[in-house]
């Protein structure tokens, strides 16, 4: 078991926005990123197509100003190794749109297995446009060992 | 591809794909992700790495892509997957999927995608749901 108290840190930071970050949406980024993803459909290829929009990954390069909160505490050895992201899409992104994301801590959990104890801390990022209407989420594990 | 027309267990076409350095610098450049890491074998080596490395989120966009030749016009509304062993730039790689769940309500499916190297390992692993059209 991991020498620290999740639960504590879960009470304290989980669910506390600590970035907010602007990101203008740009159609030739979003003709590349297909592109380079081998997508053939032209509503993600063509800005002339009618319904031209953001691959569904798009918005996971994005990133906030900070990794983790200001003062949240060191857990496990280092900065971590990426565990993955999940993107949740939940409407069209347009070349001319400015998301705004927002980010919070979404989880703090550990996992023990043959490696031993892996603390995983999970970043969400969501993004709304300048409708104010939420178009995805993107959570991001990252993963920390510990000696425990 | 409609959501009428899917059974559960049904496989996605099975995909081989050429990573190409050009199409590694064209996705780092675009992210502002140009890090030598993913465009310089050398580089790349003396970090440890087996080579120049594809961008995890990447391979997140390759299996989109592999859901919209499967289901043309469909929605991808989640995808989740892990990044568990580097693909190097330059290799092929094989997608796969496999419908695990449908929902009857709200027209998705849950796919299981995986990104597997020329050598057997399987590199990224994870599920996407996918909207289709009735």
């Amino acid at each position: 078991m991991a020498n620290v108290d999740l639960q504590a840190v879960r009470d304290e930071w989980v669910g506390k926005v600590y970035d907010t970050t602007e990101f203008p949406i740009d159609a030739q980024h979003l003709v590349d990123w297909a592109v380079a993803c081998g997508e053939t459909e032209s509503r993600f290829t063509e800005p002339d197509d009618a319904d031209f929009q953001a691959h569904p990954g798009y918005v996971s390069h994005f990133t906030a100003g900070r990794w983790t909160p200001k003062g949240f505490p060191e857990l496990g050895n280092g900065r971590g190794v990426d565990g993955g992201k999940a993107v949740e899409i939940f409407g069209p992104i347009r070349p001319g749109d400015v998301l705004t994301a927002s980010t919070e801590i979404a989880d703090v959990y550990d996992k023990t297995g043959r490696s031993g104890t892996m603390i995983f801390v999970v970043n969400r990022m969501t993004f709304r446009n300048q409708h104010g209407d939420k178009v995805a989420t993107v959570d991001w594990r990252q993963i920390r060992a510990t000696d425990g | 591809m409609r959501f009428s027309e899917v059974e559960l267990g049904d496989d996605l076409p099975e995909e081989t794909q050429d990573i190409t350095m050009e199409r590694v610098q064209l996705f780092v450049k675009t992210v502002g992700m140009n890090f030598p890491r993913f465009t310089d074998h050398e580089f790349a080596r003396k970090e440890g790495l087996p080579g120049a490395i594809v961008p995890g989120i990447m391979s997140q966009g390759l299996l989109a892509a592999m859901i919209h030749r499967w289901a043309p016009g469909s929605h991808v509304r989640k995808i989740d997957t892990v990044f568990r062993a580097p693909i190097v730039v330059g290799t092929s790689v094989k997608m796969t999927g496999a419908v695990t769940d449908l929902d009857d309500d709200a027209h998705t499916v849950e796919i299981d995608i995986t990104v597997v190297s020329e050598n057997g390992a399987t590199n990224v692993l994870g599920t996407a749901v996918v909207e289709l059209e009735p």
